[in-house]
C-alpha cells in the first residue's frame, strides 16, 4: 500500500491542473511545493490564456485573480532610433469568454492550487523534493523530500517541477542539457497610478495590453516585453543563456537600456521599481524536449519544456495547464487499469500529440530558432524599420524612392545576402504556415 | 514653436524621468527568506582557471564577484533560484547547485 | 499536565501593513518558544497546546505547530485589533488549566511584548519574561533555570517552578521542522475554536502623553543673567540622584514622596 495514489510535484499551472484533475478522477494526490505558498517562486512574461481552464474549472474567469484582460495585442521591432508597431485591438477579448489576461504568478498559481485542495487534494508547502523512490524493478515509486521522515510512495509521481527538472533529470529523460536552448528572462515590476497606465496605453477599466519586442536588448539575442497590471506595469528582456556575457552587459543594464528606448520610454515615464525577478525559459520547443513519460512517472509544464517561444507567439502556462491535466487524467486512468507503467501511461503522450500542446509545437518547430538566430535578432530590426523610416520620411523636393529600391539599399546597407532573406522568409512561411 | 518652450508652457519635465537603482536597491525590492546553509556552492579552485567568467555577467541577482587574486566570491543570500550560472558555467564542477531548503529563498510578491 | 504556546499570527516577511494569509507566520521569539515546550513535553511526556488569536486565516501557523509536534491548536475567534490586555485574557481563559505557558518574548510587528506579563497577571502565575538563556531539567522535580535581560547588560538568574508564564527572545533556540508525514496529519487536526463574547476588560481611554505639570521654584540671583543661568545652566550636574539605605516599606514611602516633590505624582 502506497501513501498516496498520486504525488505531483510543484504546485505551478502544471502540477496544480495535474492535482485537480487526478483528484476529480477519484485518486489521493499530494501536491508538494517547495515555496512557502504556491507561486511564490514563479514569475513569467506576461500573459496567461486560460481557455484550457473551461474543462476543470468552467467559471474561472468569474473567479481568477487576474490583473487585466489584454485587448491590445502589439509586436514591436526595435533599431536603436525607430520603432515599428503592430498593434491590433479587439474590446471582445475583454469581456466573456475573454482571451488572454495577465496576473501576478504568485496570486495566479496560489489561487489555482487552492482549487486542487478544493477538488480534494492534499497542498504540503515548504517542502523540496530531492529525488526518486524506486522499487525492486527500478520503477519510480515516490519521491524523497528535504523533511524528516519525508519519503512518500505513490503509485505516479508527476514532476511539474519547472524548468530546472531535477526531476526529469534524475529520471534520465533529458539526453543532455544544452544551455542554448534557455533564455533567462529578467522583469522590473513598475509601479504606476491606474489612472496613468490607463492614459498612456489607451485602455480603461479591467483591459490591459501586451507588447512583445523584437530588437532593443543591446546585441544580446533574446527579446523585450511590456504589460499592463491594473496599477503596475512589467518591462523585461528575454536573453539567450550562451554568450550573453559577449556584450558585457549584465541583465539589469539591457532593461535599463530597453527602458530608455525612445519608444518605450514615454509609457513608463515616473514609475518606480517595486520587484525585480528572474527565470529562466525552456525556450527550444520541440527539438529540446525530454522523454515525458517513464515507469511510475510524467513530466508535464516547464519541466517538460512546454513552453512555446514563438516570436509572434509566446505562451507557457496555458500549455503548462494543459500538459498537467492531461498528466493528472492520463495518470488516474492507468491507476484505474492498474498498469502505471511507461506503456500504461503512454496515453499521456497520445493525449499531447492530439492536441494544441504537441501539434502547435510540430508546427512552429523551427520558429524558436529563427527567432534566435543571428539575422532576426540582429539585422532584421534595422532593416525593417529603415525601410518603414524612408517609406515615411519626405524628402522634397525629392521625389518618392520606389519601395523596391529602399528595400534593395537597405537590405544591402542591413548586410543580409538576398539568398539569407528568401530562405528566411520560406522558413518563416513554413513555420508559421 | 521650439521643443523647449513647448515643454515649459505644458509643464513637461525634460526627457525621461525615473529614480535609477543602485543594485542594492533593486535586490531590496524582492523577498529573500534567508536560510542558514548555502544552497550553491562554487568551487574557488576551478573558477581561477576560468577565462570566460559567464556567471558574473549572467546572474541577474549579481551573486558572483571576481576577486582581484582571480578567484570568484559567491553570496548565495540573494538568489532567484533560477539555474542561469550552472548553465552557463563552462568549468564542470565548479558550481554545485539545488533549490534552498523548502519554504526559504526567493519569495515574489507581484511576478 | 499540559503545556501551552501562545503564537501571533504577524506577516512573516516583516511587512507590517500586509495582512495576506500567504505571507503569514509566526515570529522567531514564537518559534523559539514553541521548541522549548516541546523540548519539555518530551521530557514529561505532557501534552503541548498551541494557541492563537485571529481570523480562520490564523489556523496556518496552528497546524505548522501541530505539523512540528503539538497535540491541540485553539483558536480564538477575536478581532485583533483589541487591546493586548483584551486578547491576553481571552488567550489565559483558553490556558488556564496549563502549568507552563510558553510565549516570543515580542512578535516582530511592532509587538510591546505585554501580552504575556498579562496573561501571568489574569492568571496568578509567576512569569519568567525575555529569557535570554534556558536550561531544561533533566529530573522532572528540577526546575527549569533561565537568564533574563535586565537593562544595562546585566542579567537575572531565575529558576522557574510551578505555574508559569515563560517567554523567550528569538534567538534561543532553533524551531525544529516538521516531518512530512506531520504535516499530513496536521492538515486533517481538527481546530478548536473560542469564540468570544464578552470583552471584560476595560481599556481605558488612550490620549497624547503629556508631561505633568510641576511646580517650579522661582529662581534666586542678584541680576537677571544668574537668575538665567541658574535656570538654563547645564554645566553643572543638579540632579535627583540620591542614595539611601532603608527597609523596603520606608524606601517605598521616600520614593513616592519624592515623586510627589518632582511632580510626576500628584
Amino acid at each position: 500500500m502506497t501513501d498516496t495514489d498520486i504525488i505531483v510535484v510543484g504546485a505551478g499551472p502544471a502540477g496544480s491542473c495535474a492535482a485537480i484533475a487526478a483528484a476529480k478522477a477519484g485518486k489521493r494526490v499530494v501536491l508538494i511545493e517547495r515555496g512557502p505558498f504556491p507561486g511564490s517562486k514563479n514569475m513569467y512574461g506576461g500573459v496567461i490564456y486560460p481557455r484550457i481552464l473551461d474543462e476543470l474549472i468552467p467559471d474561472w474567469f468569474e473567479h481568477a485573480p487576474i490583473q487585466r484582460w489584454i485587448v491590445r495585442r502589439s509586436t514591436m521591432l526595435l533599431s536603436d532610433t525607430g520603432a515599428l508597431n503592430i498593434d491590433y485591438r479587439s474590446n471582445a477579448w475583454g469581456q466573456a469568454p475573454y482571451n488572454g489576461a495577465t496576473a501576478y504568478r504568485p496570486d495566479f498559481d496560489n489561487w489555482l492550487a487552492q482549487q486542487a485542495v478544493a477538488a480534494g487534494a492534499e497542498l504540503i508547502c515548504s517542502t523540496t523534493v530531492t529525488g526518486l523512490l524506486r522499487d525492486a524493478q527500478g520503477r519510480i515509486n515516490g519521491i524523497t523530500t528535504d523533511r524528516p521522515d519525508g519519503d512518500l510512495t505513490a503509485s505516479v509521481v508527476i514532476a511539474c517541477d519547472g524548468v530546472n527538472s531535477f526531476i526529469a533529470k534524475e529520471a534520465g529523460l533529458y539526453k543532455a542539457v544544452d544551455a542554448s536552448n534557455y533564455t533567462l528572462g529578467v522583469k522590473e515590476t513598475l509601479s504606476l497610478p491606474k489612472s496613468v497606465i490607463d492614459e498612456r496605453f489607451g485602455v480603461r477599466d479591467n483591459q490591459g495590453v501586451d507588447i512583445e519586442i523584437l530588437g532593443g536588448t543591446s546585441g544580446v539575442n533574446g527579446g523585450g516585453f511590456i504589460y499592463t497590471n491594473l496599477d503596475t506595469i512589467a518591462v523585461g528582456v528575454v536573453l539567450k543563456l550562451p554568450k550573453l556575457s559577449a556584450q558585457k552587459k549584465r541583465p539589469e543594464e539591457i532593461i535599463a537600456e530597453l527602458k530608455r528606448h525612445p519608444a518605450i520610454a514615454p509609457l513608463i515615464e515616473g514609475a518606480e521599481v517595486i520587484e525585480y525577478s528572474a527565470h529562466l525559459i525552456p525556450e527550444a520547443g520541440l527539438d529540446m524536449m525530454p522523454k515525458m513519460v517513464a515507469d511510475g512517472l510524467l513530466v508535464a509544464g516547464d519541466a517538460a519544456a512546454l513552453c512555446l517561444a514563438a516570436g509572434i507567439w509566446l505562451e507557457g502556462v496555458n500549455f503548462a495547464m494543459a500538459s498537467g491535466m492531461y498528466a493528472g487524467q492520463s495518470a488516474a486512468q492507468a491507476m484505474t487499469a492498474g498498469n502505471t507503467t511507461a506503456a500504461g501511461l503512454q496515453t499521456y503522450t497520445k493525449k499531447l500529440n492530439e492536441t494544441f500542446v504537441l501539434k502547435d509545437h510540430k508546427k512552429l518547430r523551427k520558429i524558436p530558432h529563427l527567432v534566435l538566430s543571428d539575422r532576426v535578432q540582429h539585422k532584421y530590426p534595422g532593416f525593417v524599420t529603415g525601410i518603414v523610416e524612408r517609406m515615411f520620411r519626405v524628402e522634397n523636393p525629392h521625389p518618392k524612392p520606389g519601395v523596391r529600391r529602399i528595400l534593395r539599399e537597405e537590405r544591402k546597407k542591413a548586410g543580409i545576402s538576398l539568398m539569407d532573406l528568401v530562405r528566411d522568409a520560406l522558413t518563416g512561411l513554413k513555420g508559421f504556415g | 514653436m521650439s521643443l523647449e518652450s513647448l515643454r515649459a508652457a505644458n509643464n513637461i519635465e525634460r526627457d525621461t524621468t525615473w529614480a535609477e537603482l543602485s543594485f542594492q536597491e533593486r535586490i531590496d525590492t524582492a523577498e529573500f527568506r534567508i536560510h542558514e546553509r548555502a544552497h550553491i556552492t562554487v568551487n574557488g579552485d576551478s573558477c581561477r582557471g576560468c577565462t570566460t567568467r559567464e556567471c558574473v555577467v549572467a546572474c541577474p541577482a549579481n551573486l558572483f564577484v571576481p576577486t582581484s587574486d582571480g578567484g570568484i566570491l559567491f553570496n548565495y543570500e540573494n538568489c532567484f533560484e533560477c539555474g542561469t550560472c550552472y548553465m552557463v558555467c563552462n568549468e564542470a564542477g565548479a558550481i554545485t547547485w539545488t533549490y534552498p531548503e523548502g519554504g526559504y529563498g526567493i519569495v515574489f510578491h507581484r511576478t | 499536565m499540559t503545556i501551552a504556546v501562545c503564537l501571533k499570527w504577524i506577516n512573516a516577511s516583516g511587512q507590517t501593513d500586509i495582512d495576506d494569509d500567504r505571507f503569514m507566520g509566526f515570529s522567531y521569539a514564537d518559534q523559539a518558544a514553541l521548541e522549548y515546550a516541546l523540548r519539555v513535553a518530551e521530557n514529561t511526556n505532557d501534552e503541548v497546546i498551541v494557541v492563537t488569536a485571529g481570523p480562520v486565516g490564523a489556523e496556518a501557523v496552528l497546524r505548522d505547530a501541530i505539523a512540528r509536534g503539538a497535540q491541540r491548536a485553539v483558536r480564538i475567534d477575536i478581532d485583533r485589533s483589541h487591546d493586548s490586555a483584551v486578547i491576553a485574557q481571552a488567550i489565559a481563559q483558553a490556558v488556564s488549566h496549563c502549568s507552563l505557558i510558553w510565549c516570543g518574548d515580542y512578535s516582530s510587528d511592532r509587538g510591546s511584548g505585554s501580552v504575556p506579563a498579562f496573561i501571568a497577571a489574569q492568571l496568578s502565575f509567576a512569569q519568567a519574561l525575555g529569557l535570554v538563556d534556558i536550561v531544561l531539567p533533566t529530573g522532572a522535580q528540577s526546575p527549569i533555570t533561565a537568564l533574563r535581560r535586565l537593562d544595562g547588560g546585566r542579567r537575572e538568574q531565575l529558576e522557574i517552578r510551578g505555574q508559569a508564564v515563560i517567554s523567550v527572545e528569538g534567538s534561543t533556540a532553533r524551531l525544529r521542522r516538521a516531518s512530512l508525514k506531520g504535516s499530513m496529519a496536521a492538515n486533517k487536526q481538527v481546530i478548536e475554536i473560542v469564540t468570544v463574547n464578552q470583552v471584560a476588560v476595560e481599556t481605558p481611554p488612550t490620549r497624547a502623553y503629556r508631561p505633568r505639570a510641576r511646580a517650579v521654584a522661582a529662581p534666586v540671583g542678584n541680576s537677571a543673567l544668574d537668575r538665567v543661568r541658574q535656570i538654563t545652566d547645564t554645566s553643572t550636574a543638579k540632579g535627583h540622584g540620591e542614595t539611601v539605605h532603608l527597609e523596603p516599606r520606608e524606601a517605598a514611602e521616600l520614593i513616592v514622596s519624592k515623586l510627589r516633590e518632582w511632580g510626576y505624582q500628584s
